[in-house]
Protein backbone atom coordinates (compact mmCIF):
# COMPACT_ATOMS: atom_id res chain seq x y z
CA UNK A 1 0.00 0.00 0.00
CA UNK A 2 2.72 2.45 1.03
CA UNK A 3 4.89 1.49 -1.92
CA UNK A 4 2.01 2.02 -4.33
CA UNK A 5 1.16 5.36 -2.70
CA UNK A 6 4.75 6.54 -2.92
CA UNK A 7 4.98 5.47 -6.55
CA UNK A 8 1.74 7.19 -7.50
CA UNK A 9 2.62 10.36 -5.61
CA UNK A 10 6.00 10.51 -7.28
CA UNK A 11 4.50 9.89 -10.71
CA UNK A 12 1.81 12.54 -10.27
CA UNK A 13 4.16 15.17 -8.85
CA UNK A 14 6.92 14.60 -11.40
CA UNK A 15 4.44 14.71 -14.27
CA UNK A 16 2.81 17.84 -12.86
CA UNK A 17 6.20 19.54 -12.62
CA UNK A 18 6.86 18.35 -16.15
CA UNK A 19 3.68 20.05 -17.37
CA UNK A 20 4.80 23.37 -15.92
CA UNK A 21 8.52 23.23 -16.65
CA UNK A 22 8.71 21.41 -19.95
CA UNK A 23 9.87 23.59 -22.80
CA UNK A 24 7.64 22.24 -25.53
CA UNK A 25 3.86 22.50 -25.47
CA UNK A 26 3.42 18.94 -26.75
CA UNK A 27 5.60 17.58 -23.96
CA UNK A 28 3.47 19.47 -21.45
CA UNK A 29 0.36 17.81 -22.81
CA UNK A 30 1.96 14.38 -22.65
CA UNK A 31 3.16 14.95 -19.09
CA UNK A 32 -0.38 15.95 -18.23
CA UNK A 33 -1.62 12.52 -19.29
CA UNK A 34 0.94 11.03 -16.89
CA UNK A 35 -0.44 13.16 -14.06
CA UNK A 36 -3.98 12.07 -14.94
CA UNK A 37 -2.91 8.42 -14.87
CA UNK A 38 -1.40 8.93 -11.42
CA UNK A 39 -4.65 10.43 -10.16
CA UNK A 40 -6.54 7.46 -11.61
CA UNK A 41 -4.20 5.27 -9.58
CA UNK A 42 -5.22 7.18 -6.42
CA UNK A 43 -8.86 6.48 -7.23
CA UNK A 44 -8.06 2.77 -7.52
CA UNK A 45 -6.35 2.89 -4.12
CA UNK A 46 -9.47 4.52 -2.65
CA UNK A 47 -11.48 1.56 -3.99
CA UNK A 48 -13.34 3.59 -6.60
CA UNK A 49 -12.33 1.71 -9.80
CA UNK A 50 -15.29 3.13 -11.74
CA UNK A 51 -14.07 6.65 -11.09
CA UNK A 52 -10.54 5.64 -12.07
CA UNK A 53 -11.74 4.10 -15.34
CA UNK A 54 -13.74 7.22 -16.23
CA UNK A 55 -10.75 9.37 -15.33
CA UNK A 56 -8.60 7.42 -17.79
CA UNK A 57 -11.32 7.30 -20.45
CA UNK A 58 -12.16 11.00 -20.36
CA UNK A 59 -8.96 12.74 -19.31
CA UNK A 60 -6.21 10.56 -20.77
CA UNK A 61 -8.11 9.16 -23.76
CA UNK A 62 -10.12 12.20 -24.79
CA UNK A 63 -9.02 15.50 -23.23
CA UNK A 64 -5.30 15.04 -23.77
CA UNK A 65 -5.82 13.81 -27.32
CA UNK A 66 -8.06 16.78 -28.14
CA UNK A 67 -5.50 19.17 -26.63
CA UNK A 68 -2.75 17.58 -28.75
CA UNK A 69 -5.01 17.87 -31.78
CA UNK A 70 -5.54 21.55 -31.05
CA UNK A 71 -1.81 22.19 -30.65
CA UNK A 72 -0.92 20.37 -33.86
CA UNK A 73 -3.60 22.04 -35.95
CA UNK A 74 -3.18 25.59 -34.72
CA UNK A 75 0.51 26.15 -34.16
CA UNK A 76 3.91 24.77 -34.90
CA UNK A 77 5.15 23.11 -31.74
CA UNK A 78 8.15 25.15 -30.74
CA UNK A 79 10.59 25.27 -27.92
CA UNK A 80 9.93 27.96 -25.33
CA UNK A 81 12.71 29.46 -23.30
CA UNK A 82 12.77 28.92 -19.55
CA UNK A 83 12.59 32.66 -18.91
CA UNK A 84 9.25 32.93 -20.63
CA UNK A 85 7.92 29.98 -18.66
CA UNK A 86 9.06 31.07 -15.24
CA UNK A 87 9.36 34.82 -15.25
CA UNK A 88 5.95 35.93 -16.43
CA UNK A 89 3.42 36.57 -13.67
CA UNK A 90 5.39 34.71 -11.05
CA UNK A 91 3.88 36.50 -8.03
CA UNK A 92 0.20 36.34 -9.08
CA UNK A 93 0.69 32.65 -9.86
CA UNK A 94 2.32 32.07 -6.48
CA UNK A 95 -0.50 33.78 -4.63
CA UNK A 96 -3.21 31.93 -6.57
CA UNK A 97 -1.54 28.58 -5.85
CA UNK A 98 -1.05 29.42 -2.18
CA UNK A 99 -4.68 30.51 -1.93
CA UNK A 100 -5.96 27.29 -3.47
CA UNK A 101 -3.66 25.30 -1.20
CA UNK A 102 -4.85 27.12 1.94
CA UNK A 103 -8.49 26.63 0.90
CA UNK A 104 -7.96 22.90 0.33
CA UNK A 105 -6.17 22.55 3.69
CA UNK A 106 -9.06 24.36 5.43
CA UNK A 107 -11.64 22.02 3.83
CA UNK A 108 -9.63 18.86 4.44
CA UNK A 109 -8.96 19.70 8.10
CA UNK A 110 -12.58 20.65 8.73
CA UNK A 111 -13.98 17.46 7.23
CA UNK A 112 -14.45 14.53 9.60
CA UNK A 113 -12.72 11.45 8.21
CA UNK A 114 -14.21 8.80 10.48
CA UNK A 115 -14.57 5.47 8.74
CA UNK A 116 -12.95 6.74 5.56
CA UNK A 117 -9.91 4.57 5.03
CA UNK A 118 -8.37 3.32 1.84
CA UNK A 119 -10.51 0.39 0.75
CA UNK A 120 -13.68 1.71 2.33
CA UNK A 121 -15.27 3.66 -0.50
CA UNK A 122 -18.37 2.92 -2.57
CA UNK A 123 -17.06 -0.13 -4.37
CA UNK A 124 -20.17 -1.08 -6.27
CA UNK A 125 -21.06 0.85 -9.40
CA UNK A 126 -24.78 0.54 -8.71
CA UNK A 127 -24.45 2.53 -5.48
CA UNK A 128 -22.44 5.20 -7.27
CA UNK A 129 -25.02 5.43 -10.05
CA UNK A 130 -27.96 5.68 -7.66
CA UNK A 131 -26.36 8.39 -5.59
CA UNK A 132 -25.41 10.27 -8.78
CA UNK A 133 -29.03 10.22 -9.92
CA UNK A 134 -30.42 10.92 -6.44
CA UNK A 135 -32.45 7.70 -6.58
CA UNK A 136 -30.95 6.09 -3.48
CA UNK A 137 -29.62 7.66 -0.34
CA UNK A 138 -27.72 10.26 -2.32
CA UNK A 139 -28.48 13.96 -2.23
CA UNK A 140 -31.10 15.01 -4.77
CA UNK A 141 -29.13 18.00 -6.01
CA UNK A 142 -26.85 15.55 -7.84
CA UNK A 143 -29.62 14.52 -10.22
CA UNK A 144 -30.26 18.18 -11.06
CA UNK A 145 -26.56 18.71 -11.72
CA UNK A 146 -26.52 15.56 -13.86
CA UNK A 147 -29.39 16.88 -15.99
CA UNK A 148 -27.81 20.33 -16.24
CA UNK A 149 -24.57 18.73 -17.46
CA UNK A 150 -26.41 16.73 -20.10
CA UNK A 151 -28.22 19.87 -21.33
CA UNK A 152 -24.86 21.63 -21.53
CA UNK A 153 -23.45 18.77 -23.60
CA UNK A 154 -26.47 18.89 -25.92
CA UNK A 155 -25.96 22.62 -26.42
CA UNK A 156 -22.30 22.02 -27.23
CA UNK A 157 -23.24 19.30 -29.70
CA UNK A 158 -25.83 21.46 -31.50
CA UNK A 159 -23.41 24.40 -31.54
CA UNK A 160 -20.67 22.27 -33.08
CA UNK A 161 -23.03 21.10 -35.81
CA UNK A 162 -24.28 24.64 -36.42
CA UNK A 163 -20.74 26.04 -36.72
CA UNK A 164 -19.55 23.38 -39.12
CA UNK A 165 -22.70 23.68 -41.25
CA UNK A 166 -22.48 27.45 -41.57
CA UNK A 167 -18.97 27.14 -42.94
CA UNK A 168 -20.24 24.74 -45.60
CA UNK A 169 -22.89 27.17 -46.79
CA UNK A 170 -20.43 30.07 -46.96
CA UNK A 171 -18.14 28.03 -49.14
CA UNK A 172 -21.03 27.05 -51.38
CA UNK A 173 -22.18 30.65 -51.84
CA UNK A 174 -18.70 31.81 -52.77
CA UNK B 1 -4.03 -25.85 -5.35
CA UNK B 2 -1.78 -24.71 -2.56
CA UNK B 3 -0.93 -28.21 -1.33
CA UNK B 4 2.58 -27.98 -2.72
CA UNK B 5 4.77 -26.84 0.15
CA UNK B 6 6.35 -23.46 -0.45
CA UNK B 7 3.93 -22.42 -3.17
CA UNK B 8 1.16 -21.07 -0.92
CA UNK B 9 2.37 -17.55 -1.45
CA UNK B 10 1.35 -17.86 -5.09
CA UNK B 11 -2.25 -17.47 -4.02
CA UNK B 12 -1.63 -14.39 -1.92
CA UNK B 13 -2.49 -11.06 -3.33
CA UNK B 14 0.49 -9.14 -4.59
CA UNK B 15 2.20 -12.30 -5.80
CA UNK B 16 -0.83 -13.78 -7.52
CA UNK B 17 -1.43 -10.51 -9.38
CA UNK B 18 2.22 -9.98 -10.34
CA UNK B 19 2.80 -13.53 -11.55
CA UNK B 20 -0.43 -13.71 -13.53
CA UNK B 21 0.27 -10.31 -15.12
CA UNK B 22 3.71 -11.45 -16.21
CA UNK B 23 2.14 -14.63 -17.60
CA UNK B 24 -0.40 -12.58 -19.53
CA UNK B 25 2.27 -10.29 -20.99
CA UNK B 26 4.27 -13.37 -22.01
CA UNK B 27 1.12 -14.75 -23.66
CA UNK B 28 0.48 -11.47 -25.50
CA UNK B 29 4.02 -11.31 -26.89
CA UNK B 30 3.73 -14.88 -28.10
CA UNK B 31 0.33 -14.24 -29.66
CA UNK B 32 1.83 -11.31 -31.54
CA UNK B 33 4.71 -13.46 -32.76
CA UNK B 34 2.45 -16.29 -33.90
CA UNK B 35 0.09 -13.86 -35.60
CA UNK B 36 2.88 -12.49 -37.80
CA UNK B 37 3.15 -15.96 -39.31
CA UNK B 38 -0.62 -16.48 -39.36
CA UNK B 39 -1.12 -13.18 -41.18
CA UNK B 40 1.27 -14.17 -43.95
CA UNK B 41 -0.02 -17.73 -44.20
CA UNK B 42 -3.64 -16.54 -44.43
CA UNK B 43 -2.74 -13.96 -47.06
CA UNK B 44 -0.96 -16.65 -49.06
CA UNK B 45 -3.92 -19.00 -48.70
CA UNK B 46 -6.34 -16.34 -49.91
CA UNK B 47 -4.10 -15.38 -52.83
CA UNK B 48 -3.26 -19.02 -53.76
CA UNK B 49 0.41 -18.79 -52.79
CA UNK B 50 2.62 -20.80 -50.41
CA UNK B 51 3.65 -18.09 -47.98
CA UNK B 52 6.72 -18.47 -45.75
CA UNK B 53 7.91 -22.09 -46.05
CA UNK B 54 11.71 -22.02 -45.63
CA UNK B 55 12.39 -21.77 -41.87
CA UNK B 56 11.41 -25.03 -40.18
CA UNK B 57 8.77 -27.47 -41.37
CA UNK B 58 6.17 -25.56 -43.42
CA UNK B 59 7.70 -22.34 -42.15
CA UNK B 60 6.51 -22.54 -38.56
CA UNK B 61 9.80 -21.25 -37.19
CA UNK B 62 9.49 -18.03 -39.20
CA UNK B 63 8.40 -15.92 -36.13
CA UNK B 64 11.58 -16.94 -34.26
CA UNK B 65 13.70 -15.92 -37.25
CA UNK B 66 11.83 -12.61 -37.47
CA UNK B 67 12.34 -11.91 -33.77
CA UNK B 68 16.09 -12.60 -34.00
CA UNK B 69 16.36 -10.38 -37.07
CA UNK B 70 14.48 -7.51 -35.45
CA UNK B 71 16.48 -7.75 -32.21
CA UNK B 72 19.77 -7.50 -34.01
CA UNK B 73 18.75 -4.72 -36.39
CA UNK B 74 20.01 -1.22 -35.75
CA UNK B 75 17.54 1.13 -34.12
CA UNK B 76 17.56 4.24 -36.31
CA UNK B 77 15.82 7.42 -35.28
CA UNK B 78 15.54 10.56 -37.43
CA UNK B 79 17.99 13.34 -36.61
CA UNK B 80 15.32 15.93 -35.88
CA UNK B 81 13.10 13.50 -33.98
CA UNK B 82 11.77 14.29 -30.55
CA UNK B 83 13.81 11.49 -29.08
CA UNK B 84 11.98 10.70 -25.86
CA UNK B 85 8.53 10.90 -27.39
CA UNK B 86 9.76 8.86 -30.35
CA UNK B 87 11.03 6.06 -28.11
CA UNK B 88 8.15 6.16 -25.64
CA UNK B 89 5.45 5.89 -28.31
CA UNK B 90 5.78 2.14 -29.01
CA UNK B 91 5.56 1.46 -25.27
CA UNK B 92 2.49 3.68 -24.99
CA UNK B 93 0.93 1.65 -27.79
CA UNK B 94 1.89 -1.78 -26.47
CA UNK B 95 0.99 -1.45 -22.79
CA UNK B 96 -2.75 -0.71 -23.34
CA UNK B 97 -3.03 -3.66 -25.75
CA UNK B 98 -1.49 -5.93 -23.12
CA UNK B 99 -3.36 -4.46 -20.16
CA UNK B 100 -6.84 -5.24 -21.48
CA UNK B 101 -6.06 -8.95 -21.10
CA UNK B 102 -6.08 -8.50 -17.32
CA UNK B 103 -9.90 -8.44 -17.15
CA UNK B 104 -10.65 -11.19 -19.67
CA UNK B 105 -11.80 -14.42 -17.98
CA UNK B 106 -9.94 -17.33 -19.57
CA UNK B 107 -11.96 -19.98 -17.76
CA UNK B 108 -13.97 -20.54 -14.60
CA UNK B 109 -12.13 -18.52 -11.98
CA UNK B 110 -9.23 -17.86 -14.36
CA UNK B 111 -9.06 -14.09 -14.48
CA UNK B 112 -6.23 -11.83 -13.38
CA UNK B 113 -8.46 -9.11 -11.94
CA UNK B 114 -12.22 -9.51 -11.71
CA UNK B 115 -13.01 -5.80 -11.86
CA UNK B 116 -16.63 -4.87 -11.26
CA UNK B 117 -16.18 -2.25 -13.98
CA UNK B 118 -14.46 -4.54 -16.49
CA UNK B 119 -16.30 -3.09 -19.50
CA UNK B 120 -15.47 0.50 -18.57
CA UNK B 121 -11.88 -0.54 -17.97
CA UNK B 122 -11.81 -1.95 -21.50
CA UNK B 123 -13.06 1.34 -23.03
CA UNK B 124 -10.70 3.36 -20.89
CA UNK B 125 -7.61 1.35 -21.74
CA UNK B 126 -8.33 1.16 -25.48
CA UNK B 127 -8.78 4.94 -25.57
CA UNK B 128 -5.14 5.39 -24.51
CA UNK B 129 -4.06 3.77 -27.79
CA UNK B 130 -4.82 7.00 -29.69
CA UNK B 131 -2.27 8.78 -27.51
CA UNK B 132 0.43 6.34 -28.59
CA UNK B 133 -0.35 6.93 -32.27
CA UNK B 134 -0.14 10.71 -31.83
CA UNK B 135 3.13 10.37 -29.91
CA UNK B 136 4.62 8.23 -32.68
CA UNK B 137 3.51 10.64 -35.41
CA UNK B 138 4.64 13.75 -33.60
CA UNK B 139 7.86 12.27 -32.26
CA UNK B 140 9.11 11.23 -35.72
CA UNK B 141 8.76 14.84 -36.90
CA UNK B 142 8.06 13.84 -40.47
CA UNK B 143 5.12 15.00 -42.55
CA UNK B 144 3.92 11.53 -43.46
CA UNK B 145 4.02 10.49 -39.82
CA UNK B 146 2.11 13.54 -38.69
CA UNK B 147 -0.54 12.99 -41.36
CA UNK B 148 -0.91 9.38 -40.34
CA UNK B 149 -1.10 10.29 -36.67
CA UNK B 150 -3.79 12.92 -37.21
CA UNK B 151 -5.82 10.48 -39.28
CA UNK B 152 -5.30 7.77 -36.68
CA UNK B 153 -6.34 9.96 -33.78
CA UNK B 154 -9.44 11.21 -35.59
CA UNK B 155 -10.43 7.71 -36.58
CA UNK B 156 -9.84 6.18 -33.14
CA UNK B 157 -11.71 8.93 -31.30
CA UNK B 158 -14.65 8.76 -33.73
CA UNK B 159 -15.02 4.99 -33.53
CA UNK B 160 -14.74 5.02 -29.74
CA UNK B 161 -18.33 6.30 -29.71
CA UNK B 162 -20.01 3.39 -31.56
CA UNK B 163 -17.66 0.98 -29.75
CA UNK B 164 -18.97 2.12 -26.38
CA UNK B 165 -22.59 2.39 -27.55
CA UNK B 166 -22.52 -1.14 -28.98
CA UNK B 167 -21.55 -2.60 -25.60
CA UNK B 168 -24.27 -0.79 -23.64
CA UNK B 169 -26.81 -3.39 -24.80
CA UNK B 170 -24.70 -6.14 -23.23
CA UNK B 171 -24.49 -4.19 -19.99
CA UNK B 172 -28.27 -3.64 -20.01
CA UNK B 173 -29.08 -7.31 -20.62
CA UNK B 174 -26.70 -8.70 -18.02
CA UNK B 175 -27.12 -5.88 -15.52
CA UNK B 176 -23.41 -5.95 -14.80
CA UNK B 177 -20.19 -4.40 -16.04
CA UNK B 178 -17.99 -7.26 -14.90
CA UNK B 179 -16.69 -9.57 -17.62
CA UNK B 180 -17.01 -12.58 -15.32
CA UNK B 181 -20.70 -11.88 -14.71
CA UNK B 182 -21.31 -11.37 -18.43
CA UNK B 183 -19.79 -14.77 -19.20
CA UNK B 184 -21.79 -16.43 -16.41
CA UNK B 185 -24.97 -14.92 -17.86
CA UNK B 186 -24.36 -16.74 -21.16
CA UNK B 187 -24.09 -20.22 -19.63
CA UNK B 188 -25.93 -23.25 -20.96
CA UNK B 189 -25.41 -23.56 -24.70
CA UNK B 190 -24.93 -21.37 -27.74
CA UNK B 191 -28.58 -20.25 -27.89
CA UNK B 192 -27.99 -18.31 -24.66
CA UNK B 193 -25.16 -16.23 -26.10
CA UNK B 194 -25.71 -12.49 -26.24
CA UNK B 195 -24.96 -12.39 -29.96
CA UNK B 196 -28.53 -13.47 -30.79
CA UNK B 197 -30.50 -10.67 -29.12
CA UNK B 198 -27.68 -8.21 -29.93
CA UNK B 199 -26.75 -9.16 -33.49
CA UNK B 200 -26.67 -5.57 -34.89
CA UNK B 201 -24.64 -4.52 -31.86
CA UNK B 202 -22.17 -7.34 -32.50
CA UNK B 203 -21.72 -6.22 -36.11
CA UNK B 204 -21.30 -2.61 -34.99
CA UNK B 205 -18.79 -3.68 -32.34
CA UNK B 206 -16.84 -5.71 -34.84
CA UNK B 207 -16.70 -2.91 -37.41
CA UNK B 208 -15.68 -0.29 -34.87
CA UNK B 209 -13.19 -2.77 -33.45
CA UNK B 210 -11.67 -3.08 -36.92
CA UNK B 211 -11.36 0.70 -37.06
CA UNK B 212 -10.04 0.90 -33.51
CA UNK B 213 -7.16 -1.48 -34.28
CA UNK B 214 -6.49 0.32 -37.59
CA UNK B 215 -6.81 -2.65 -39.92
CA UNK B 216 -7.96 -2.76 -43.53
CA UNK B 217 -10.50 -1.47 -44.60
CA UNK B 218 -9.77 1.24 -42.00
CA UNK B 219 -5.98 1.37 -42.20
CA UNK B 220 -5.82 5.04 -43.17
CA UNK B 221 -3.28 5.87 -40.44
CA UNK B 222 -0.85 3.46 -42.10
CA UNK B 223 -2.01 3.84 -45.69
CA UNK B 224 0.87 1.89 -47.21
CA UNK B 225 0.07 2.96 -50.76
CA UNK B 226 -0.36 6.69 -50.07
CA UNK B 227 1.51 7.71 -46.92
CA UNK B 228 3.83 4.66 -46.92
CA UNK B 229 3.37 3.51 -43.36
CA UNK B 230 1.99 6.66 -41.77
CA UNK B 231 2.79 7.10 -38.12
CA UNK B 232 5.31 4.21 -38.11
CA UNK B 233 7.28 5.28 -41.17
CA UNK B 234 10.43 6.25 -39.24
CA UNK B 235 10.59 3.22 -36.97
CA UNK B 236 13.00 0.35 -37.39
CA UNK B 237 14.36 -2.60 -35.46
CA UNK B 238 12.95 -3.21 -32.00
CA UNK B 239 10.72 -0.11 -31.88
CA UNK B 240 9.06 -1.15 -35.13
CA UNK B 241 8.69 -4.68 -33.79
CA UNK B 242 6.99 -3.33 -30.68
CA UNK B 243 4.54 -1.32 -32.79
CA UNK B 244 3.74 -4.39 -34.87
CA UNK B 245 3.36 -6.47 -31.71
CA UNK B 246 0.93 -3.93 -30.30
CA UNK B 247 -1.10 -3.95 -33.53
CA UNK B 248 -1.38 -7.73 -33.49
CA UNK B 249 -2.01 -7.81 -29.75
CA UNK B 250 -4.81 -5.28 -30.04
CA UNK B 251 -6.36 -7.29 -32.87
CA UNK B 252 -6.23 -10.38 -30.66
CA UNK B 253 -7.64 -8.47 -27.71
CA UNK B 254 -10.55 -7.15 -29.79
CA UNK B 255 -11.34 -10.72 -30.85
CA UNK B 256 -11.06 -11.98 -27.29
CA UNK B 257 -13.33 -9.21 -25.97
CA UNK B 258 -15.86 -9.81 -28.75
CA UNK B 259 -15.95 -13.53 -28.02
CA UNK B 260 -16.18 -12.89 -24.27
CA UNK B 261 -19.02 -10.41 -24.50
CA UNK B 262 -21.04 -11.77 -27.42
CA UNK B 263 -19.99 -15.39 -28.00
CA UNK B 264 -20.10 -16.75 -24.47
CA UNK B 265 -16.43 -16.46 -23.54
CA UNK B 266 -15.21 -19.77 -22.19
CA UNK B 267 -18.72 -21.25 -22.12
CA UNK B 268 -18.89 -24.35 -24.34
CA UNK B 269 -21.36 -24.15 -27.26
CA UNK B 270 -23.27 -27.22 -26.09
CA UNK B 271 -23.67 -28.21 -22.41
CA UNK B 272 -22.15 -31.70 -22.77
CA UNK B 273 -18.94 -30.25 -24.26
CA UNK B 274 -17.93 -28.84 -20.87
CA UNK B 275 -14.17 -29.36 -20.44
CA UNK B 276 -13.90 -28.19 -16.84
CA UNK B 277 -10.56 -26.50 -16.23
CA UNK B 278 -9.77 -26.73 -19.94
CA UNK B 279 -12.70 -24.51 -20.92
CA UNK B 280 -10.17 -21.85 -21.89
CA UNK B 281 -9.85 -23.88 -25.11
CA UNK B 282 -13.30 -22.63 -26.10
CA UNK B 283 -12.27 -19.02 -25.62
CA UNK B 284 -9.16 -19.80 -27.66
CA UNK B 285 -11.17 -21.34 -30.50
CA UNK B 286 -13.65 -18.47 -30.65
CA UNK B 287 -10.88 -15.87 -30.51
CA UNK B 288 -8.94 -17.63 -33.25
CA UNK B 289 -11.99 -17.74 -35.48
CA UNK B 290 -12.59 -14.02 -35.03
CA UNK B 291 -8.91 -13.28 -35.70
CA UNK B 292 -9.24 -15.27 -38.91
CA UNK B 293 -12.24 -13.11 -39.89
CA UNK B 294 -10.09 -10.01 -39.24
CA UNK B 295 -7.43 -11.38 -41.59
CA UNK B 296 -9.97 -12.54 -44.14
CA UNK B 297 -11.39 -8.99 -44.28
CA UNK B 298 -7.89 -7.55 -44.55
CA UNK B 299 -7.00 -9.56 -47.64
CA UNK B 300 -10.41 -9.10 -49.30
CA UNK B 301 -11.57 -5.50 -48.97
CA UNK B 302 -10.06 -2.25 -50.31
CA UNK B 303 -9.35 0.75 -48.09
CA UNK B 304 -12.03 3.36 -47.38
CA UNK B 305 -11.54 7.09 -48.01
CA UNK B 306 -11.40 9.41 -45.00
CA UNK B 307 -14.86 10.89 -45.62
CA UNK B 308 -16.37 7.45 -46.19
CA UNK B 309 -14.80 6.34 -42.94
CA UNK B 310 -16.32 9.24 -41.01
CA UNK B 311 -19.70 8.74 -42.71
CA UNK B 312 -19.74 5.07 -41.79
CA UNK B 313 -18.93 5.84 -38.19
CA UNK B 314 -21.18 8.79 -37.49
CA UNK B 315 -24.04 8.32 -39.93
CA UNK B 316 -24.52 4.54 -39.86
CA UNK B 317 -22.96 2.91 -36.80
CA UNK B 318 -23.95 5.51 -34.20
CA UNK B 319 -27.65 5.72 -35.26
CA UNK B 320 -27.91 1.94 -35.60
CA UNK B 321 -26.48 1.32 -32.15
CA UNK B 322 -28.68 3.99 -30.54
CA UNK B 323 -31.76 2.56 -32.27
CA UNK B 324 -30.93 -0.96 -31.12
CA UNK B 325 -30.37 0.39 -27.60
CA UNK B 326 -33.99 1.60 -27.62
CA UNK B 327 -35.15 -1.74 -29.05
CA UNK B 328 -33.31 -3.58 -26.27
CA UNK B 329 -34.76 -1.32 -23.60
CA UNK B 330 -38.28 -1.75 -25.02
CA UNK B 331 -37.92 -5.51 -25.21
CA UNK B 332 -36.65 -5.65 -21.64
CA UNK B 333 -39.69 -3.65 -20.49
CA UNK B 334 -42.17 -5.86 -22.36
CA UNK B 335 -40.69 -9.28 -21.61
Amino acid sequence: MTVAFAFLTGMTLVSALGVVLSRSVVHSALFMSGAFLGIAGFFVMLNAPALAAFQVLIYVGAVTVVILFGIMFTQRPQVRRFRTIINRQIWPGFFAAAGVGAFLCYILVGESWEGAEPGNGARSVAVLGRSLLGAGEGVEIFSLLFEAASVLLLVALVAAIAISRRKDEEEASR
Amino acid sequence: MGQVVGLEYLEQEPWRFLISSVTVIFLVLNIAAVLTLAERKVSAYIQLRYGPNRVGPRGILQPAADVIKLFTKENVSPGRADRWVFLAAPIAMFLPAAAVWLVIPFGPGMVVADLNVGLVYFFAITSIGALGVIMAGYGSRSNFSLLGALRGAGQMISYEVPLILSLLGVAMLTGSLSMVDIVEYQAGGFWNWIIWPQLPMFVAFFVSGLAEVKRIPFDLPEGESEIVGGFMIEYSGMTWALIQASEFASMAVMSAVASTLFLGGWQPPLPFLDLGVFNWLWLGIKTTLLIFVFQWIRWTLPRLRMDQLMDLGWKILVPVTIAWLFVTAGAMLVI
